[in-house]
């Protein structure tokens, strides 16, 4: 009944407070910019300049071939200014240097096509066919992107040279040059005798969904860690906490209820963002399971080094190198070759492990439900500490 | 109700100690004062009765429970208020008092009640955090009353009050002590111990320096003379006499049988300055 009284008058103090009003607002806002600014499958951001010194008739013949395959689509005659500017063409081949200088401006009109994944329709990126060599040489070189010229001799091969822009990695060239030197097949059959290891299931978020997990994580969970400190430190400095002191009630029920109330906002605001993004795809007693133990175990921790502090400008410190440390594990999330084995110690690491399986609809439950009790158990471990803490030193 | 014997205690765990083995004891329905300047050892005492502050050396019961033993049941039987208030700013003075009367395990008073009792029964709506200092002083002064203490913990109930409201808290004080409650009062208004107490306790530096009734102390320290002005063939006299000389004391009777009076006044000594006499240390 205490616990209740407690945390109904602290639901109370909270709704009357901004804390929760900049949870939800934030959370809002979070889902107006997934929904409005975030596409889920973006256009592919590689742009690369094409010129065919093919005849007219089996180049028409090849576009249309690839478009009826589904690996192009035309999309319009594209006006492109090129700038004017100087610079050197070097050939690797040859070791022959070319020196271009155009004081004019020139403006082009270049056929655009998106390239396509032909399994998923996904638009892998942009290609601009010019009907000059020199235009598209101008064009890579300002733009600072590939340019491409495919020459057909007499015999009807297809040879083919790469513009690039001089410091791409050697695997880069090689792999253009694997592209044309050996046949699809030849590359498939190469590519299936390597043994390669899936990370994270075999689901797949598109852009939007895949920041869901950095939310709930950041914006629920981790922020729980500096929301109930902010609220002990507010009873702290209107000496609340005194006269609970001198009530029969305990200590770990006046933490309780702080947690209580951290975990009701977190729900309210990541079902926000989570409901109306990812709709039926996660398994959502898992989600908020798994949500409920990490919100409970940043939050007890929370309370652990609130009682080590009198206010927040004195825990100010830890609180932002803390919260700093804790997020570092997004650069995993987001960097699939960064991932040092320090890092996954860190809590924040497993749960948006945990959160991104949930999304894709495909958790590894014994995983989640692994974590969930080391977060559960780890909790209240700190929740311990605290009343200890709290106990000897809450009231003075 | 209360039996303190050598209680001594340290905020560094040194020898500087706030309070140096004091022993003193408070009968059940006695009001207790405790005065003394600020920094004296006052709320350090406090703090350690009412569990606030662990205790280090000594032996203090309370209630009839031992302080060292961690029982929080006895709150049941304990109110404090406090000098500072600490009312929950956000929540309503009603919702407050109704907050607190639920962490209680014994029946409690009418938050409506107790509300009028201190003159907030209009604003009982209203946020605390919209209260004037002496509103949420009176809602903090209410609120130690919520458990029906048997033991009750006053610490300046008067500071910073208008007179009005302070003579309405004096006559709560005083009702409360009629139903058999017991008030351990830490003040360092001397005037106010003199009102409400039973018996006072003088501490300055850590260390009581006297416990009697302040009659007793008047008796012991005061001059025992009566100032006199009345109004001889036109003109005003007066006169100082002692009430324990026959000479000075027939001249009384004579001056009050003969002439007319203006002001008649007994110079019993105040409290506080039997406090400068005896510890050598004013109030403040």
């Amino acid at each position: 009944m205490k616990i209740v009284s407690t945390y109904v008058k602290e639901m109370k103090i909270a709704f009357r407070g901004f804390y929760v009003y900049i949870e939800i607002f934030v959370a809002i806002i979070a889902l107006i910019i997934l929904l409005v600014a975030v596409k889920e499958n973006p256009e592919g951001k590689s742009e690369e300049y094409l010129y065919n010194d093919i005849p007219s008739e089996i180049l028409q013949d090849l576009y249309e071939k690839d478009i009826e395959k589904g690996s192009i689509r035309f999309i319009e005659d594209t006006e492109l200014t090129i700038k004017p500017g100087v610079f050197t063409v070097l050939n690797k081949d040859t070791g022959f240097e070319e020196t271009f200088e155009y004081k004019e401006e020139k403006t082009v009109i270049a056929k655009t096509y998106q390239k396509l994944n032909t399994d998923t329709g996904e638009v892998k990126g942009k290609a601009y066919v010019l009907e000059n060599e020199e235009d598209m040489i101008r064009l890579s070189n300002s733009t600072g992107k590939v340019g491409a010229t495919t020459t057909m001799d007499a015999s009807g091969n297809f040879s083919f040279k790469y513009y690039l822009q001089g410091y791409e990695t050697k695997r880069y060239s090689d792999v253009l040059y694997l592209l044309h030197t050996f046949s699809e097949d030849d590359i498939k059959a190469a590519m299936d005798q390597q043994t390669t290891r899936k990370i994270g299931g075999s689901g797949r978020l598109n852009n939007r969904e895949a920041v869901v997990p950095i939310f709930i994580a950041f914006s629920g969970a981790l922020m729980s860690f500096f929301i109930i400190m902010s609220y002990v430190f507010l009873d702290k400095s209107q000496g609340v906490i005194k006269a609970f002191a001198v009530t029969p009630s305990s200590v770990w029920k006046y933490l309780l209820s702080k947690i209580l109330v951290m975990l009701t906002t977190v729900l309210i605001s990541s079902s926000i963002v989570v409901i109306p993004i990812m709709k039926l795809k996660p398994n959502y007693l898992l989600l908020f399971l798994f949500l409920i133990a990490s919100t409970f175990l940043f939050s007890c921790f929370g309370l652990l080094i609130a009682s080590f502090f009198d206010n927040i400008s004195k825990a100010f410190g830890v609180l932002y190198l803390t919260m700093i440390g804790l997020m570092l594990p997004a650069f995993s999330y987001y960097i699939s070759s960064f991932d040092p084995l320090w890092i996954r110690f860190l809590p924040t690491y497993p749960i948006l492990e945990g959160f991104k399986g949930i999304m894709k609809g495909q958790a590894d439950v014994p995983y989640i439900l692994t974590y969930t009790l080391v977060f559960l158990v780890g909790g209240g471990i700190l929740l311990a500490l605290a009343n200890f803490r709290f106990e000897k030193s809450l009231t003075v | 109700m209360i039996s303190v014997k050598n209680l001594s205690h340290s905020y560094s765990n040194d020898d500087k100690l706030a309070v140096k083995n004091i022993s003193f004891e408070v009968e059940k329905g006695e009001t207790f004062g405790f005065l003394g300047p600020s920094g004296a050892g006052k709320s350090t005492t406090q703090g350690i009765l009412t569990g606030l502050l662990k205790q280090q050396q000594g032996e203090v019961t309370v209630a009839g429970y031992d302080i060292k033993k961690v029982q929080n049941e006895r709150f049941n039987k304990i109110g404090v208020s406090f000098e500072q208030s600490n009312v929950y700013s956000k929540l309503t003075a009603l919702e407050n008092l109704k907050y607190y009367a639920d962490l209680f395990d014994v029946p409690t008073r009418d938050p409506h009640e107790l509300l009028k009792l201190v003159g907030l029964e209009t604003r009982e709506n209203d946020r605390a955090g919209e209260f004037s200092k002496g509103m949420k002083h009176r809602l903090t002064f209410a609120r130690s009353m919520i458990n029906r203490p048997e033991l009750w913990f006053l610490d300046e109930p008067t500071t910073g009050l208008d007179p009005a409201i302070a003579a309405i808290i004096k006559d709560i004080i005083r009702s409360e002590k009629a139903n058999g409650t017991t008030s351990f009062l830490t003040t360092h208004n001397m005037y106010i111990a003199d009102e409400l107490c039973d018996r006072v306790a003088f501490i300055i530096d850590g260390e009581i320096k006297l416990i009697d009734t302040p009659k007793n102390l008047k008796q012991q320290y005061g001059k025992k003379l009566v100032e006199i002005e009345y109004v001889k063939e036109g003109k005003i006299c007066k006169e100082t006499l002692k009430t324990v000389d026959d000479s000075d004391r027939k001249k009384i009777a004579d001056i009050i049988k003969s002439y007319s009076i203006q002001t008649l006044h007994s110079k019993e000594a105040t409290l506080e300055e039997i406090f400068i006499q005896v510890t050598g240390r004013g109030l403040i």
